[in-house]
């Protein structure tokens, strides 16, 4: 309920954008934020080497699920561990529709409803994969919406399990446990930094919304929010459905990268890692969700190459497994321990900046210092 | 006849050690609003501490199992001390998120120190054989688990009913702030919820390698993510709850492995988790939680 002052109020201090409204103030920020997402993607993108490129893939593609859970999550403040299901189902959606038929003849040769037959463009089949994400999490939200606290964590948790066991089960769609392969290769990571971009401004816009604002203003107290008439369920169900879609769409962009999917990829140790970057980042702020899983990303990376055995001075290093998960670990621990709520605890970067950076005159009347 | 009486047995036995497990994390979270994640590594700090015993040379296991049981409880107090203390007034996700670190790191330094595969610990082969009760063949394996989870069950009761200490763990689960005004140090509560929940994690951990055979990294997992859906069943941070949710869910366990047929088989997490999801939406606080009043439990 705090920054009700912030999203209403005209942006004091900026005098030459006087009565700038509120959602260009947002759409600038959500920029803000996005800009060194887009500096460090193309500089990789330009000058790095073909593993980094695909490690900073996977590190866009886990950020576009981090600001899907912010979005629903940071807002609503339910824990959400069901993630995973919906990067599954984007990935498996476009696996099955988009791979060419003599490809599906080979993996999956029993594909029931005459999917072994077809094979459609791979733009049609990425907003066929979106639509099936966006209709699972309308079936799933219009539960989950109505719970609170545990409840609705192992809720999710069990939305998880249950799609990842038909997934692992129905082998006749999904190939179970076995490599789903051949699925056409049709991105680089210029779109996975178009999606990351537009997953901010859409995360930024909600939260700033008047609908985030409800959403956060029942995350504070459940039951004030609804006695002053605040709508929480078709709220929460209204973020679910968004931030589900913003993990399908990752596991499209995933799934026409890697051409070559897996089940396992779509487990715990994602909705862990995942969840790790955006707690650590601050749950609350979409720069939050931008920062933690850069920084979890950059150390997971870091260390890997120490784990399998780096050459420091000329000096082999012994491979020592376990260590990158004792360095992620420890960053979690040492990140929780001096910094409780995440990095970005309530402002944004921007709004931060603009603290950091306009003389103390400027801002006198905000009242927020 | 005989083939029902084995199954039940199985039920009771998988649901004693989910129940045992539960109890911990019940116990951590009534106090302290922890969803301890680190349950599943004080699990595998007791079956590694057998590994040891058994390498250096103890094979008997009257020495084993009391060393599993001081292992789990000595974790449980150093992950408290150097882990969750300094987020004890942080929100409750932050509280998940160490538990998680604290897991990671944990897990890691056994992958690292250790060995990432299983290590054999032989300590309690003989409890795995066949005995009779009348003209049924049982498992003393099982027997044995259930009379102890029991004796451990009534222990935990007598303890948080008779004892000083006790009373101020369920008042704490109340209300801890006045609690403390009664001049109960707030660290000598919670530790003692800890090491109570390591006790309780340390015999697990023990019936737990004498069904295996063996520890590996991953080995406290499968049980807590099961134990945290009992909780979640009996009411999170009920003890009857955590009991009642234990055993429901050994018994849906067994009940659907051997009643689905065959080739449905790799349904059997599927089925458990919708049913489970099914009863959370009926009643989401769960079977047996108290129910909260109003300006109940602010820290």
């Amino acid at each position: 309920m705090s920054q009700s002052a912030e999203s209403t109020a005209p942006p004091i201090g900026l005098k030459h954008r006087a009565g700038m409204r509120p959602v260009v103030r947002s759409l600038i920020g959500a920029l803000i934020t996005a800009l060194p997402v887009v500096a460090i993607g193309f500089l990789i993108f330009a000058f790095a080497p073909a593993y980094l490129v695909r490690v900073a893939f996977a590190a866009y593609v886990n950020l576009l699920i981090v600001l899907g859970l912010q979005l629903f999550m940071g807002n609503s403040m339910v824990a959400n561990l069901g993630q995973g299901a919906f990067v599954g189902i984007g990935a498996y959606s476009v696996a099955i529709l988009a791979t060419p038929v003599a490809m599906k003849k080979l993996s999956i040769p029993h594909a029931p409803f005459g999917l072994g037959q077809i094979a459609i463009d791979p733009l049609l089949a990425a907003i066929a994969g979106l639509g099936i994400s966006g209709i699972f999490a309308v079936l799933t939200g219009l539960v989950i919406a109505r719970l609170s606290g545990e409840a609705a964590t192992i809720l999710t948790f069990s939305l998880m399990m249950i799609v990842h066991s038909v997934f692992i089960h129905w082998t006749d769609l999904f190939k179970g446990a076995q490599a789903f392969f051949g699925i056409p290769q049709v991105v680089g990571l210029p779109s996975a930094i178009a999606a990351a971009v537009l997953g901010i401004v859409v995360a930024r816009l909600f939260k700033d919304s008047r609908a985030g604002l409800q959403l956060r203003a029942s995350a504070e107290s459940l039951l004030a929010a609804r006695a002053f008439g605040v709508d929480v369920w078709r709220l929460r169900l209204i973020a679910w459905i968004l931030g589900g879609i913003m993990c399908g769409a990752a596991g499209i962009l995933y799934a026409y990268f890697m051409g070559t999917i897996n089940v396992r990829a779509f487990h715990f140790e994602l909705v862990m890692t995942t969840l790790a970057m955006l707690i650590l980042g601050g749950l609350r702020t979409v720069s939050g969700a931008v920062f933690g899983s850069a920084l979890l990303s950059i150390v997971l990376e870091a260390i890997r190459s120490f784990e399998s055995g780096a050459a420091i001075g000329g000096i082999t290093l012994p491979p020592l497994l376990g260590l990158s998960g004792i360095a992620m670990g420890a960053v979690i621990v040492l990140g929780m321990t001096f910094r409780p709520r995440g990095i970005f605890v309530r402002l944004e970067l921007d709004e931060l900046l603009r603290r950091w950076l306009l003389p103390p005159a400027w801002r006198r009347g905000r009242g927020r210092t | 006849m005989d083939y029902v009486i084995q199954q039940v047995l199985n039920a009771l036995a998988f649901g004693a050690e989910y129940a045992l497990i539960a109890l911990g994390l019940a116990l951590v979270y009534s106090i302290m609003n922890l969803m301890n994640f680190a349950h599943g590594e004080i699990i595998a700090s007791a079956g590694y501490a057998m590994y040891l015993a058994v390498a250096l040379g103890i094979g008997s296991p009257w020495l084993v199992a009391p060393m599993a049981i001081g292992a789990g409880a000595l974790a449980a107090v150093l992950f408290e001390r150097v882990a969750f203390r300094p987020v004890r007034h942080a929100p409750s996700t932050t509280g998940l998120l160490t538990a998680l670190g604290v897991s990671i790191v944990v897990q890691n330094l056994f992958t690292l120190f250790v060995s990432p595969r299983p290590r054999s610990v032989p300590a309690f082969n003989e409890l795995s054989r066949t005995i009779f009760i009348g003209p049924y063949a049982v498992s003393l394996l099982q027997i044995l688990e259930l009379a102890v989870v029991a004796a451990a069950i009534g222990g935990l009761v007598m303890f948080l009913k008779r004892s000083t200490l006790g009373l101020a763990i369920r008042a704490a689960t109340r209300e801890f702030s006045t609690v403390r005004l009664m001049g109960i140090r707030a660290n000598r509560v919670i530790a003692a919820a800890f090491a109570l929940s390591g006790l309780l994690a340390g015999i697990a951990a023990i019936f737990i390698v004498a069904r295996r055979g063996s520890v590996d990294p991953d080995f406290g997992f499968q049980p807590v993510i099961k134990a945290f859906v009992a909780c979640v069943i009996g009411g999170f941070g009920s003890l009857s709850g955590a009991v009642v949710g234990g055993l429901l869910l050994g018994f849906l366990d067994v009940a659907i492995v051997s009643l689905l047929p065959q080739e449905y088989g790799g349904l059997t997490d599927a089925i458990a988790y919708a049913l489970i999801a099914a009863l959370l939406v009926v009643r989401p606080e769960g079977l047996l939680a108290r129910r909260v009043e109003l300006g109940d439990k602010e820290i």
